[in-house]
């Protein structure tokens, strides 16, 4: 069976899509899957140090897609994770070298090998976009509980619908606090006003900035909220449908919140 | 929690009401390009003669703009509480 590509986008930067796609595409490949990830931001790649994969890159997505080198060469092979594999982008081409057709031609011989091809898109909607989501049969966006980013993440969908795709939402950086608090905008406002559906919701974690930092893929960090959270949308994207999204939580007890304040506790 | 109470007792309102309401005409006024003046005019104008025949709940009244084959429509929805007693003449 051919692999699925999957393009995680989002208009707005800043919002998380490198982390989504290094944290779903190791869920993926925990869940037992072959995936790729890909760096589309050319000339300002940054998923392989996200991935903790920058000191070995030999080959790019640029070589790859020019025939300078196999597809193989260029999927660097993740050593914690089996069945993880990052194609990263060249920092030194400008996004020009890459069009749409090329992506759509690339793409086709990744499925053969991959089940999962997450394609990581670099802000913005310009020819980065295009390439990314040329290829792409499913569109994972990303937006904050912020007016730049849930309109931006409007426009996006717009785009995306006029090349007939449908795509899902993850809300990221959700702090339960506040929305509880009324001072920061819920899923549900989210929701409402792009009428999309919803694939996941990731609670503000400090453990994504600790993970980044150390290069290891935040859900293999057991306590990360945000990396369970992750997961279950890797499972959900593996076909659980059915898997109920979850709400992120307030923490409840006033003493776990002192813990956390003074760092004890998780 | 707590936070809220207090904001509750100093008759503060939610900032995320705000944040909603602003994304909701930002919305559309990226895609009609029509000013922000010029929306809160003609949501005002729709609550006013809505609210002649229906009682509404003004503040729940949604405008919105969606687009297909390249036309746009604008969709005001609002929940109608009741209708109104015609006036005797």
């Amino acid at each position: 069976m051919e692999g699925k590509v999957i393009v995680i986008t989002s208009g707005k930067g800043g919002v998380g899509k490198t982390t989504a796609t290094a944290a779903i595409g190791a869920a993926l490949a925990l869940e037992g899957k072959q995936v790729a990830v890909v760096d589309m931001d050319i000339g300002l790649r940054n998923l392989d140090v996200v991935m903790g994969l920058e000191n070995r890159i030999v080959f790019t997505i640029v070589d790859a897609v020019k025939g300078k080198c196999k597809v193989k060469q260029a999927a660097i092979k993740d050593r914690r994770i089996e069945n993880l594999h990052l194609i990263p982008a060249s920092q030194s081409d400008n996004k020009d070298v890459l069009n749409p057709e090329d992506m759509v031609q690339f793409c086709k011989e990744l499925r053969k090998e991959f089940d999962f091809v997450l394609l990581d898109c670099p802000a913005g909607i310009e020819r980065g976009f295009e390439n990314s989501v040329a290829p792409a049969d499913e569109a994972v966006l990303i937006c904050t509980p912020e007016i730049s980013s849930v309109r931006d993440a409007d426009r996006v969908i717009g785009l995306l619908h006029a090349r007939s795709i449908t795509p899902k939402l993850i809300v990221n950086r959700i702090v339960p606090e506040m929305v509880a608090s009324g001072d920061m905008l819920s899923h549900e406002d989210v929701v409402e006003v792009l009428s999309i559906e919803l694939l996941g919701l990731v609670p503000m974690d400090t453990q994504v900035i600790i993970s980044t930092n150390t290069g290891v893929p935040l859900v293999l960090q057991k306590d990360s909220e945000a990396g369970l959270a992750f997961r279950r949308i890797a499972m959900r994207l593996n076909g659980q449908i059915n898997l109920p999204i979850e709400i992120p939580q307030a923490l409840k007890s006033f003493w776990k919140r002192v813990g956390q304040k003074i760092g004890i506790g998780k | 929690m707590f936070q809220g109470w207090l904001k509750k007792l100093m008759d503060k309102g939610d900032s995320k009401d705000v944040a909603k309401k602003r994304l909701q005409f930002a919305l559309i006024y990226d895609k009609l390009e029509v000013s922000d003046d010029i929306l809160i005019r003609l949501h005002q104008d729709i609550v006013d003669v809505i609210s002649r025949y229906f009682e509404i709940d003004k503040e729940t009244l949604k405008i919105d703009i969606r687009k297909s084959e390249g036309k746009s429509a604008l969709v005001v929805n609002t929940p109608i509480l009741s209708a109104k007693r015609p006036h005797p003449v």
